[in-house]
């Protein structure tokens, strides 16, 4: 089967939406389909740019491609499913936040004049109009499933993916709480340090890069967690492998995440996930008591969360190792199987 | 971003004034909303969207028009036939050439001449005899920059009559359940129908569908609630029937407690309405908040229920039949009852859910305001990149263009 995969591309930066749609088509291929990444620059600022560059994939001619025919578009995020064919199917990553659950908030877009609230809604009903054309509605999580339903009325089914390729392993805990997340405010890693600054036998490692970074070290030195919070960058995937391994526990708390694929990672290496109750996504396999701890986003809940499952190790393996199981159930051949039926 | 509002409100008896009641604390919750004071002329200076509420009612909404007619702004039309409105603003106000010239206007020299002749009263009040041929929307469909309306009948009838402007088709709200008691009417079982009572309401059909239905189930009860219409003789037509007094509960205007305490009692909720003016039924609303089974008027918004929710009676030769089948249906299956009741209140949390509404009619409300100039804006770049790639104005690749932008209703 000929299939493009849609992705907007942000020039310049690589999350979890370009991981998982390059491994996508990957995995594709592999299994004999030709596929290939079919990818739109987007800029969604100033004012209406965000409906003219949403537009672009409007003017896409993805019926074929050099005289062969494309028999399916899986677009994942907007406003890639703008685009026509006659069998677009969609996997959702996430709709255009900022005209959803993030209005009003610090991280909004629209003001309160008349334009941008006419804006906003214009963005709502291209989503109404644009998903209500797809053949197949996927959605990679439950929360994003969910925000679907209540602001589009469009069902989806539930496909969550597997996280990216690493050499996961397990092995000892060695004490310390990793943060593998985009260091981005969404992501709030300053709750984890915070918590750290609450308790001083607790220690983390803070990997991956983003717009936050300079905030977050600035606040760890206020908080005086030198060698406590230790900051790495990015790092090789046998790194990252490694730290996944032999962390106490995995901290992933963003607020109303999508999906997150943190939890994911942290299972296939056999560790618990701490989270926090308003997380959204994780919450769909992050289950407290079983495979994690799922607490109040403070800091002094993170802080006993990270300090419980050190000093209680057995328990903390067993989380881990449901998770496993959890994650272990989750893999491209279904997901794509799926896809395609 | 502010929003002056035009609407009934309570304590005027009016079922849009309830209505805005229900929706405004809910509406609050997304827009600024002043509810103008009745009787104003103009909206307030700030405001950045004037919102209309009208119906047929020249008591309640003519001071409405008259403000609409001063500024334009977004309609949310409650009934499409306008024609007791719009005599209500003219011949009430001893302005019949105003009436003559609304008539002229929509319905040409033979609507003049029917003016004439309800004018000279040789032919009966047209708003009465013949509303559906002569609705009158015409005006207010002119003066409105864009409408909310609660069904696709009103939505196809404005359509039909010429209005291009962005409809928004946006469910009645449903009032959240009261928890109040039922009121205490022995009956096996009890059915209610409310609302004034006379021929419009399908009353004298009722009537005889329920004689029919109490021959074989005598412990049956009819309730209707609501005042009698001047020259209805309900005594006589129960007379006629041979309706025994026991078989017929009778209140007149009820206040609101007591409404959905006697509507709570009631094992079936009859709506009936011929003609329609295209309204939502506020009753028929309560009655799925409740979980009532209802019996309805196949026509208008009430063809627009649920099956699952209604049965429906069309009106013509066999209107009592069908009514009397229905009635029975529902008197003889509790089964059929409790499934309906399942679905009317699936319908109330669903669709018609009060927080779901306030946001749709705030998107109404925020497009109207602002939409145009996002249309403006939108064409405006994806018109200049087209011109500088040279796609002229009248090509096929400039009308492939605007083809897309239709498809997904950017740019105007």
């Amino acid at each position: 089967m000929r299939v493009a995969v849609l992705r907007p591309q942000v020039p310049f930066a690589r999350g979890g939406v370009e991981i998982f749609t390059d491994e996508l088509v990957e995995e594709l291929r592999v299994r004999g389909h030709d596929a290939d990444l079919v990818s739109v620059p987007f800029k969604w600022y100033p004012g209406t740019r965000v409906l003219t560059q949403a537009f672009l994939w409007r003017l896409l001619d993805l019926e074929e491609a050099d005289g062969r025919r494309i028999d399916v578009v899986v677009a994942t995020k907007f406003p890639s499913y703008v685009v026509r064919h006659r069998e677009k199917r969609v996997w959702l990553v996430h709709q255009f936040r900022q005209a959803y659950e993030l209005d009003g908030t610090d991280l909004g877009q629209f003001g309160p004049s008349p334009e941008e609230r006419a804006l906003r809604r214009q963005v709502q009903e291209l989503d109404r109009t644009a998903l209500g054309e797809a053949t197949r509605l996927f959605a990679t999580s439950a929360n994003v499933a969910g925000r679907l339903e209540r602001s589009t009325g469009l069902a989806a089914e539930v496909l969550p993916h597997p996280p990216q390729r690493l050499p996961y392993r397990s092995a000892s805990s060695q004490g310390f709480v990793l943060s593998a997340s985009r260091l981005d405010r969404a992501k709030r890693i300053d709750l984890l340090l915070e918590a750290l600054a609450l308790d001083e036998t607790l220690e983390a490692v803070i990997v991956s890069d983003g717009p936050d970074r300079m905030r977050l070290e600035e606040l760890a030195r206020a908080r005086g967690l030198d060698g406590r919070a230790r900051f790495e960058g990015r790092v090789s995937t046998e790194r990252l492998a490694e730290l996944y391994a032999t962390c106490s526990a995995v901290y992933y708390a963003p607020v109303d995440e999508d999906f997150g694929m943190g939890p994911y990672e942290a299972f296939l290496s056999a560790k618990p996930v701490i989270t926090t109750t308003d997380a959204g996504g994780p919450l769909d396999v992050v289950h407290d008591g079983r495979t994690g701890l799922v607490v109040d986003p403070d800091a002094a809940s993170v802080a006993r969360a990270a300090a419980w499952l050190r000093a209680h190790e057995p328990d903390a393996a067993s989380y881990g190792t449901a998770g496993k199981a959890l994650a272990d159930e989750v893999t491209w051949d279904r997901a794509i199987g799926r896809l395609l039926s | 971003m502010k929003i002056a509002y035009f609407s009934p409100m309570p304590p005027e008896a009016s079922g849009i004034a309830d209505y805005s009641a229900l929706l405004l604390p809910a509406l609050r919750r997304h827009v600024d909303v002043e509810v103008v004071k009745r009787g104003a002329k103009r909206p307030p200076r700030d405001a950045d969207l004037a919102v209309y509420h009208l119906g047929n009612n020249p008591d309640a909404h003519g001071w409405i028009l008259d403000a609409l007619r001063r500024t334009p702004g977004l309609v949310v039309l409650h009934d499409f036939v306008l024609h007791h409105l719009v005599a209500g603003v003219t011949i009430g106000r001893r302005d019949g050439h105003g009436y003559l010239d609304a008539m002229e206007r929509e319905h040409g020299v033979v609507g003049r001449l029917l003016a004439h002749g309800v004018l000279d009263k040789r032919l009966p009040p047209l708003w009465e005899a013949r509303p559906e041929e002569f609705p009158l929307a015409g005006e207010v469909l002119g003066l409105a920059t864009g409408l909310v309306v609660h069904s696709r009948y009103v939505a196809e009838r404005a359509r039909a009559a010429g209005f291009e402007g962005r409809i928004s088709q946006i469910p009645h709200p449903a009032w959240p359940e009261p928890g109040i008691a039922a009121a205490d009417l022995a009956a096996e079982p009890l059915l209610g129908a409310f609302g004034n009572v006379n021929a419009s309401k399908r009353v004298p059909q009722l009537l005889e569908a329920f004689a029919r239905v109490r021959a074989e189930h005598p412990g049956a009860r009819l309730l209707l609630v609501g005042a009698t219409s001047p020259g209805f003789d309900l005594d006589r037509r129960l007379q006629r029937l041979g309706l025994p007094a026991d078989g017929i509960l009778r209140e007149g205007h009820v206040d609101e407690t007591r409404l959905w305490a006697l509507m709570a009692a009631c094992d079936i909720h009859v709506g009936l309405r011929s003609p329609t003016m295209g309204e939502t039924s506020g009753t028929v609303i309560r009655a799925l908040t409740l979980g009532k089974p209802l019996v309805v008027t196949d026509a208008g918004w009430f063809s627009e229920l649920a099956d699952d929710v209604a049965l429906k009676v069309s009106v013509g030769d066999r209107e009592v039949d069908d009514l009397t089948a229905a009635l029975r249906l529902l008197a003889e299956r509790p089964d059929a009852r409790a499934a309906m009741e399942a679905s009317a209140r699936r319908l109330a949390a669903g669709p018609h859910e009060l927080g779901r509404v306030a946001e749709l009619q705030a998107a109404a409300f925020e497009q109207a305001a602002g939409g145009a100039a996002v249309s403006d804006d939108v064409l405006e770049d994806v018109s200049g990149a087209a011109a500088a790639v040279g796609i002229a104005p009248g090509t096929p690749e400039a009308s492939e263009i605007a083809r897309r932008l239709s498809e997904v209703e950017l740019g105007g």
